[in-house]
């Protein structure tokens, strides 16, 4: 399989303080890649690092084939990145419609397909265009930023701990689309807390701990992992 | 596999996801610049840094006391007894803006309560002459309980709010006291435009100070007593208070420390401070009108603060200097007007030394000066009313000037083209990289000095101003903690 | 015993209905001028959450710009061309001035300041305003230049009003001329230029975007940099416009001008609620009506300090303003 994205040596840092040490990931097209860390790991850091709103100090960003290392996030998007971000950002004062049309921004005016697709995927959608997405509830939210993300057509979907705040039957309606998505052909990377779920649909997963990768398998040899047992999956 | 115990990272975003990491890594970078600062400069600042507070003051108080005794009595009164006025004037802003992080735009017109209400008590306006052991204290008090009731109206306000309520008060004030003069005791109150004249010189206990010497040294013990009392408050819990709000407000709050008393209490010290200043203001001049107290006087009172450096006493004393002696070099009543010259292209060489290598920097004065000529050639060719205006205030240098820089004469509108050119200039330059920056840089500068020779010169009180302006602005960007401050400050 | 209460109410029956009318009328087209100033505070507050303070400034450049026009075309005196081309001319240098003037302000002033400190722009703006103020009074050595509404198209021998001074309509025998139509109407034809850009174009939606959340915008692939630099630039072509109709409607620039009517512009913002532009334009409404009454009821010192009360009232009372959402500070 091809690779579509790679991040070789990659450091980073706030100001001075360092936050990722040497992180090799790599997402195969069409593939599911859960990355997994606790708090202050440099699991959101590795996100905005891919997407390109961190500059890692040393280390490369190749995305489809190309060397995308100190391009803007707009390149980045243009080139088949998509992000869902943590708590999921919404413009809460913009309609449903709205938060879907900006999720389209780099393609200039927001395509009929592309809304299409999206509604026939979360109907419900469909329903709620004209309300405001602040008005939504935790999981309808959800999905206007899974839309949102969807509505470029992306490559590559970046999932920022989407189980974040959500009710356990809404965690699991959400993994589900997730692999509804993935199962259409796009390439996803999930950063999550929740080992257990995130693992249980991935192809493959990536440990990280104060910004440096640990461990990396198949998903299901990670599972089976004695360290990961103990640490995350409380067996 | 536990995750170990690690201070949690800047990246860990908030509840509400907006990350507070942008902050951060900015103060951090600015914070850096400060470290590499080297050579003599850097040298100075860590020196002085590093010694003790009493050895800091009593240092200055002996060069300070020197100065009567090799300036006349005009240099005194210009250089010496206004930068002292200024710097107590900037310790109280100092206070409210760089300990406490309030953005008080209102402060001149608690000064100019205290002007006032000492031209009050002790002129002929009411015929009053109270002495001013008993005057002063009243006044201090009574600026205070002004800048109690402002803060208590504004203590729900945050940041940018306060700032605009404040100098919409300072408007008002001036206001006032310009354009209505109510009757009372059978006396307009505040004089209106003409202001209160003959106000007595400072008397306590029936001792008059009448010199210049005398003014400063008064005011050299005041300035020193002040910057005493107000390291100790620094110092003390409620300068710490202060410090944790000024750093992160929500923090403080959440911390159980009383933001809205420790917000009125900087608020009153500040007052105090602008009042007790504005009395001796008020002796100085033995007068006093609303256009003392403007929006200039604000900026360059916010210009020693921010140049010397928030939060920093001896910062003040730094920025009240070079502001106070550039501005009295620009003033158009200045002695030595050639003083002026030498101090603008002494500044405009000193920005372009920092043009690296050095080998870059020769380059560029050496292309510099030969553009001038060429361009001063060509500029003759083409008509002699190009090239013979006359050159203001040139001094020793005039004939120099005068074959370099090109000053027409009668060509109305130029330097209103002149100076609108030199800003797009300026802006043109800082957007361009390497090569063709410095190959712009040679064209602009030899822009500045006709645009000094033909513009700035003449009006050089206006100039002072304006460059006062730019430096808010790049400092901020190059330098935001000034001299000797701290880059932290959030505004409450 | 001299009562200043008893003052007004007699002068308020000495004006009567035809006074009362005459004031409000000056007060709404003032009003109007305040509103396109509080548009850009509005804006700009709304997407940076920074107080421009230089805002008022660019509005006085737009004034001085219009100026310029008129008189590089012969001046109020001699226009050499037609009066509607002539006005729109100007328009269009104030406009466009202004409006490249804000977007250098914010390249270069609050840009590298991004990530700053709130303080840090702030001051920055402080500075801006301060060399802005200074740079005008450096090249008009404290002139007001004057636009002469009575000459504009007049005549200068026998003094006659121009055509801008002409009676539009009257109300109870009062008149209301053409340049008071021309400043309402022009304001109005952009408040709603304004409304449907940002309501209903791609710019402006990532405009709401932007403001609502940046970095949630730049990671949707909005340039959120160039975004900003749109909005300065159209809260400064506001500011622009505004600066030229009051030129045309006052008769006269002053480099200090800006400060005071940014001021005042900045409290019609927060009156309307800070963020919403509505709330800009029945603001700018309510102060410039406010100020009329309190000038021709109380008198013209007191009309500053009757805006000022009410800035004060509504920091005290509704600081969210009158179409302000409740804000809850983040933490």
């Amino acid at each position: 399989m091809p690779m579509l994205l790679r991040l070789s040596g990659v450091n980073t840092y706030y100001g001075q303080i360092h936050i990722l040490t040497d992180v090799d990931l790599e997402v195969a097209e069409g593939e599911l890649v859960c990355l997994l860390g606790g708090n202050a790991s440099g699991k959101s850091t590795t996100l905005k690092t891919v997407i390109g709103i961190v500059e890692p100090r040393t280390g490369t960003v190749e995305f489809a084939g190309e060397d995308v290392t100190g391009k803007n996030t707009s390149y980045r998007i243009k080139q088949g990145m998509a992000i869902v971000p943590e708590n999921r950002r919404l413009f809460a004062p913009m309609t449903v419609r709205e938060n879907l049309e900006m999720g389209a921004y780099l393609l200039g005016r927001a395509k009929k397909e592309d809304f299409e697709r999206v509604y026939s995927l979360f109907p419900l959608l469909h329903e709620r265009r004209n309300q405001l997405a602040g008005t939504l509830s935790g999981g309808e939210q959800q999905m206007v930023a899974m839309g949102r993300a969807l509505m470029s057509q992306p490559k590559l979907l970046l999932m920022d701990e989407p189980s974040m705040g959500l009710a356990p039957i809404l965690v699991e309606r959400n993994f589900e689309i997730i692999k509804q998505v993935h199962e259409a052909g796009v390439a996803v990377l999930v950063v999550e807390q929740n080992a257990n779920i995130s693992l249980s649909i991935a192809d493959r997963g990536y440990v990280l701990q104060t910004g440096r990768v640990v461990l990396t398998g198949p998903a299901k040899d990670l599972l089976e992992h004695e360290d990961l047992k103990k640490a995350y999956l409380g067996r | 596999m536990s995750e170990p115990e690690r201070p949690a990272a800047p990246n860990a975003s908030d509840a509400a996801g907006r990350p507070k990491i942008g902050v951060d890594e900015w103060v951090a970078s600015a914070e850096e610049r400060h470290e590499r600062s080297r050579g003599l400069g850097g040298l100075v600042s860590r020196g002085w840094e590093g010694s003790p507070a009493e050895a800091k003051l009593i240092v200055f108080v002996a060069l300070a006391s020197t100065l009567p005794f090799w300036m006349n009595e005009g240099e005194l009164f210009s250089y010496g007894l206004y930068t002292l006025l200024y710097a107590l004037l900037a310790l109280g802003l100092n206070i409210v803006v760089g300990f406490a992080g309030l953005l008080d735009l209102g402060y001149v017109a608690f000064y100019g309560f205290g002007a006032y209400g000492y031209a009050l008590f002790s002129s002929n306006h009411y015929g009053l002459h109270w002495q001013a052991e008993a005057s002063i204290p009243l006044i201090v008090l009574g600026t205070a309980a002004v800048g109690l009731i402002l803060g208590l109206a504004s203590r729900r306000l945050l940041g940018d709010y306060l700032a605009i309520v404040t100098l919409f008060f300072a408007q008002a004030f001036v206001a006032f006291v310009n354009n209505s003069n109510p009757k009372v005791a059978g006396e307009g109150l505040t004089g209106g435009p003409n202001g209160i004249p003959g106000v007595d010189p400072l008397n306590f206990f029936g001792f008059k100070l009448h010199s210049t010497k005398q003014y400063y040294f008064f005011l050299l013990i005041v300035f020193s007593l002040a910057a005493v009392g107000l390291y100790f408050l620094n110092n003390s819990r409620t300068g710490r208070a202060w410090r944790a709000l000024r750093e992160d407000p929500l923090a403080a709050e959440a911390m159980s420390i009383p933001v809205n008393r420790l917000k009125i209490l900087a608020f009153m010290f500040g007052a105090g401070t602008a009042g007790l200043t504005g009395t001796i203001f008020a002796a100085i001049q033995t007068g006093v009108v609303a256009g003392n107290f403007d929006v200039a006087l604000l900026i360059t009172i916010y210009a020693i603060v921010i140049l010397g450096g928030l939060g920093s006493i001896a910062g003040v004393l730094f920025g009240a200097i070079v502001i106070n002696v550039s501005t009295q070099f620009l003033a158009p009543s200045n002695d030595h007007p050639e003083l002026k010259r030498w101090l603008f292209y002494g500044a405009i060489l000193l920005i372009a030394a920092k043009i690296r290598p050095w080998s870059r920097t020769a380059a560029v004065f050496v292309g510099t000066a030969a553009f001038g000529f060429v361009v001063h050639a060509i500029a003759s060719g083409i008509s002699s009313d190009w090239t013979n205006g006359t050159v203001v205030d040139a001094g020793s240098a005039a004939s120099a000037i005068r074959n370099w820089v090109i000053v027409p004469s009668g060509h109305t509108g130029f330097q209103t083209w002149a100076y609108i050119v030199l800003v797009a200039a300026i802006v043109v330059t800082s957007q361009l990289k390497g090569w063709w920056r410095m190959a712009a840089l040679i064209p602009t500068l030899y822009w500045v000095a006709v645009v000094w020779e033909n513009v700035l010169v003449q009006q050089s009180a206006v100039t002072a101003l304006i460059l006062f302006g730019v430096l808010l602005i790049a400092l901020m960007q190059a330098r935001p903690q000034g001299l000797l401050g701290t880059a932290r400050v959030e505004i409450v | 015993m001299h009562l200043p209460l008893l003052n007004i109410i007699d002068t308020v029956r000495q004006l009567g209905w035809g006074g009362a009318f005459e004031l409000l009328r000056n007060g709404i087209v003032l009003g109007s001028v305040y509103a396109l100033i509080a548009l850009g505070y509005t804006m700009v507050y709304g997407i940076l959450k920074l107080l421009n303070f230089a805002h008022g400034d660019i509005y006085m450049v737009g004034a001085f710009l219009g100026y310029g026009v008129l008189s590089i075309l012969g001046g109020p005196l001699a226009p050499t061309i037609a009066m509607v081309p002539l006005i729109l001319l100007m328009f269009l240098g104030g406009m466009l001035g202004s409006g490249v003037l804000g977007v250098v302000v914010e390249r270069f002033a609050y840009r590298p300041l991004r990530n700053a400190p709130r303080i840090a722009p702030l001051i920055s703006a402080l500075g801006v305003s301060f060399f802005l103020a200074n740079s005008a009074l450096l090249l008009t050595h404290g002139e007001r230049f004057n636009y002469a509404m009575y000459q504009l198209g007049g005549d200068p021998n026998t003094g006659l009003p121009g055509p801008l001074n002409q009676p539009a309509f009257s109300v109870a025998g009062r008149p209301v001329t053409v340049v008071q139509v021309l400043v309402v109407s022009t304001s109005i034809a952009l408040m709603i230029a304004l409304t449907l850009l940002v309501s209903r174009t791609r710019l402006g939606k990532a405009m709401r975007a932007t403001s609502y959340d940046r970095e949630a915008a730049s990671m949707m692939g909005i340039d959120t940099d160039r975004v900003i630099a749109s909005t300065f630039f159209i809260g400064s072509v506001l500011a622009g416009a505004a600066g030229v109709m009051f030129g045309l409607y006052i008769g006269e620039t002053y480099y200090l001008m800006g400060f005071l009517a940014g001021l005042k512009a900045f409290t019609a913002a927060v009156v309307g609620g800070i963020g919403s532009i509505p709330g800009a334009m029945v603001g700018g409404l309510l102060i410039g009506v406010t100020e009329a009454y309190a000038a021709g009821y109380v008198g013209g010192q007191w009309s500053d300090v009757a805006v000022f009360g009410i800035l004060i009232l509504f920091m005290l009372l509704r600081p969210s303003g009158l179409f302000g959402a409740k804000t809850i500070q983040k933490v």
